[in-house]
């Protein structure tokens, strides 16, 4: 089925916006959308999704005979497809333009990059090699699948393993995962693309294109990179002709690192991040806890609120009333403004509705929180503590406690060691952040100092992140979060 | 600034029982639902023979002539017929014809001589027109245009043999299904509230100011005036807007007399309040009020 037309009005509303250097979802010009890499239980799972655009990739081997030209290389095998489910203009079995572009480009990221070391996919020379089979299937469409596509394919063949082999003369055996553990691929480095989208004849740039962005771009830009600056690939593609000093621009921001720096290279870094994460579940999943798809997969969050009417007693209605207006006194006098809202709002002229709820200067939060008032004093307040008002949630804080210490010892090992990997004193600066020693000497005193910690490490991680890139910080903000709920 | 926030509710359904307009209940079936096992009907689109017995493929009303049995489904793509007005958006513009969606199952096709040349002259077109067809009709734009014929695949061919059809120019597009508007002998309403309708049989409505300038010079419709609108005709645009999507998300049947009844009951309230439910509820119910009143 064709798609839906963008009407003009959209179209023109959409350039005009990008003239503007303004993005449907508030992103900045450089801004990447929040990248989720879940692993599922088999090993070589892995769903990623980019925003809203989801892919899974699934690796798989089997040993076959090699290629009569390489007798002692093994064989890559890459295949995307585009489901369906994806978007209502995916037919099955229809080979289209954009079908053949995304395989021949992931293809292009990680056959000819070399990542993978075909050598020792080799069983017996000109005999038997193993065949690494990626199958990437996409999910749902909303723009900028090759960069998901090959963080997915990347992700998954990290994380599979191969059956381990034992070989006698001209036998082989191949082992089971219960009688030898399997052996991972050897990864020489992990090239990602990075599109770039181009808008009114390559004056306009804008990276990680939404599918609404992509619908009206001009031309696409993928530049394949790896962590040590090398370009792995770029194409162009769409008819649009870029002058090498459109190109060069872009090619400088994936490379400078500086004081601000910049998103894309940023991307690169807190993958690694994200890989030993993913290491982390592997580890946990031997604990017995819940992990990979089964916690991952969207907890549908409340989309429907289903309200009976309640009859209501209408007989004097009149005199009811008229008698609760006679007996309130109206109250005319103007509250100063240095009150607390809670007191302002008794006398508000906004009244609150049932089933509508009112944020705003001067009116009160009313979706129902009760800790409104803690929650203000323990953002001023990070170094003293208050004890005596979190008295009552003893058993929160002693689980958040616990949560936390957990959290200290099994993370600061795989985390943080990688988080800059050449700046020593900023990892170092976060670790100070994050020790709790002056929370561990408290612990007798009062455990009121369990929410507070919470905020500063929440807060010390994001200031530590929010200098270079917004990327990162949500990264880390969702790692520190996806902690906690465990 | 004071933001409003509400929790989404369960949409009711308002059920106006209207005793007069309902001579029998309806039929309604859905898939696999069996019509009846007498084996004397002939079967018509919708259904399909299950074991003898006569199902329904589709969810709709039962409709029977004489011997045949068919089921008219209630959320369907358009079915063109003949002589219909539709309103429609051009997807590709190829060598004699432009591609045009028009929300069925196949794009419909404008032939490059069933419109009229700028100009209005009557002859036959010529490679200069084809090279120039680009010139009055490209990717993106939106026609109002008559079925003249159906393909034997089911497509539809469009004409703009007329002034009153052509581009359309500055107004608001509405989406609604297509089993919601009445069939009239007229489709084109130039409403007393000051704006003029076109209720395409295909769902797509167009609502645009009312043009009080006399004819373009050289007619044809390919013309589409720039000007700006005033704030006036915009406000009552967006309020008939308004209008036409509350009575299309309750089910009302569209025609020029709904949507005037629901303009005035709309009066009273600010025209953005028209979009939250309640409000909603309460100009639909009044409109069926009048309507019913109205043919009784």
């Amino acid at each position: 089925m064709r798609d839906t037309p963008l009407s003009n009005c959209e179209r023109l509303f959409l350039l005009q916006a990008i003239q503007e250097k303004k993005r449907l979802d508030g992103r900045q010009t450089y801004d990447y959308r929040n990248i989720k890499i879940l692993f599922g239980t088999d090993y070589g799972c892995c769903i990623v999704e980019l925003g809203k655009t989801r892919v899974l990739c699934q690796v798989s081997c089997e040993l076959v005979p090699p290629k009569d030209s390489r007798p002692t290389e093994g064989i890559l095998y890459f295949n995307l497809e585009l489901s369906p489910m994806a978007s209502p203009a995916f037919e099955s079995n229809r080979q289209s333009e954009l079908l053949v572009m995304l395989n021949r480009q992931l293809e292009r990221c990680l056959r000819n990059s070399k990542c993978i070391d075909t050598e020792s996919l080799c069983v017996i020379s000109g005999e038997k090699v193993w065949q690494i089979r990626v199958d990437v299937h996409v999910l749902n469409h909303d723009g900028n699948l090759m960069d998901a596509a090959s963080i997915a394919a990347i992700s998954a063949l990290s994380h599979f393993r191969r059956p381990d082999v034992a070989i006698q003369g001209r036998e082989v055996t191949v082992f089971s995962p219960e009688e030898r553990d399997p052996i991972p691929l050897s990864i020489y480095h992990m090239p990602i693309c990075v599109s770039f989208a181009f808008f009114l004849q390559g004056s306009y740039l804008l990276v990680d294109p939404c599918e609404r962005e992509e619908r009206v771009k001009d031309g696409l830009l993928v530049i394949a990179m790896n962590k040590h600056r090398e370009i792995c690939s770029i194409q162009s593609s769409g008819g649009i002709m870029l002058l090498k000093d459109q190109v060069k621009p872009v090619e400088m921001l994936l490379l400078v690192e500086g004081e601000h720096e910049n998103h894309s290279s940023e991307r690169i870094k807190p993958f690694p991040v994200l890989l030993c994460f993913s290491s982390f579940v592997l580890m946990q999943r031997k604990e017995g806890g819940k992990f990979g798809f089964a916690e991952s997969l969207p907890i549908e969050r409340i989309t429907a609120l289903k309200r009976d009417e309640a009859p209501v007693e209408m007989a004097d209605v009149k005199d009811t009333a008229e008698e609760i207006i006679n007996r309130t006194e109206s109250s005319t006098e103007v509250y100063p403004p240095g009150l607390k809202t809670r007191e302002r709002s008794a006398a508000s002229p906004v009244l609150v509705a049932t089933g509508t709820a009112q944020v705003g200067e001067g009116i009160v939060n009313s979706w129902g929180l009760e800790e409104d008032e803690d929650d203000e004093v323990i953002i001023e307040d990070k170094g003293g503590g208050n004890p005596r008002r979190l008295q009552n949630k003893g058993e929160l804080e002693l689980s958040l406690w616990l949560y936390f210490r957990l959290l200290y010892h099994t993370v600061r090992l795989h985390l943080f060691s990688l988080v800059r990997p050449g700046k020593l004193q900023d990892s170092e600066d976060l670790m100070q952040c994050l020790t709790p020693r002056v929370y561990l000497d408290d612990l007798e005193e009062g455990a009121g100092h369990t929410e507070e910690a919470l905020m500063v490490l929440l807060a010390g991680s994001t200031s530590m992140m929010a200098s270079s890139s917004g990327i990162s910080s949500s990264i880390s903000l969702q790692l520190v979060m996806s902690f906690v709920d465990f | 600034m004071a933001v409003e926030m509400r929790l989404p509710a369960a949409l009711k359904h308002i059920c106006v029982k209207t005793s007069k307009s309902h001579r029998e209940e309806k039929h309604l079936v859905v898939p696999g639902d069996v019509i009846t096992s007498d084996t004397g009907f002939m079967r018509g689109h919708g259904t399909y023979m299950d074991e003898d017995r006569l199902t329904a493929s589709v969810a709709g009303e039962v409709e029977r002539v004489n011997k045949l049995i068919c089921v008219k489904p209630l959320k369907t793509r358009y079915n063109g017929e003949v002589g219909d007005v539709v309103v429609g958006r051009i997807t590709e513009v190829q060598q004699k014809r432009w591609k045009v969606e028009t929300n069925s199952r196949l794009d419909s096709l404008l032939l490059l001589s069933s419109v009229n040349l700028p100009g209005g002259e009557l002859r036959r077109r010529s490679t200069q027109d084809e090279l120039a067809m680009r010139d009055y009709l490209q990717e993106g734009d939106l026609i109002s245009a008559e079925v003249q014929s159906i393909f034997s695949d089911g497509a539809l061919s469009l004409h703009t043999r007329s002034l009153k059809y052509g581009k359309l120019g500055q107004g608001v597009l509405v989406s609604v299904s297509p089993s919601l508007v009445k069939r009239q002998k007229t489709h084109f309403h130039n409403l007393t509230c000051g704006a003029s309708v076109i209720l395409g049989n295909n769902g797509l409505i167009w609502i645009s100011p009312t043009a009080t300038r006399e004819e373009e010079e050289g007619g044809g419709g390919f013309h589409t005036s720039l000007e700006p609108v005033s704030l006036s005709d915009r406000e009552v645009v967006s309020r008939l807007r308004n209008c036409l999507l509350a009575l299309a998300t309750h089910k009302v049947s569209l025609y020029d007399t709904s949507l005037l009844y629901c303009y005035e009951s709309s009066l009273s309230h600010q025209i953005k309040d028209l979009m939250k439910p309640e409000v909603m509820e309460e100009i639909v119910l009044a409109t069926r009020q009048r309507l019913v009143e109205h043919e009784g």
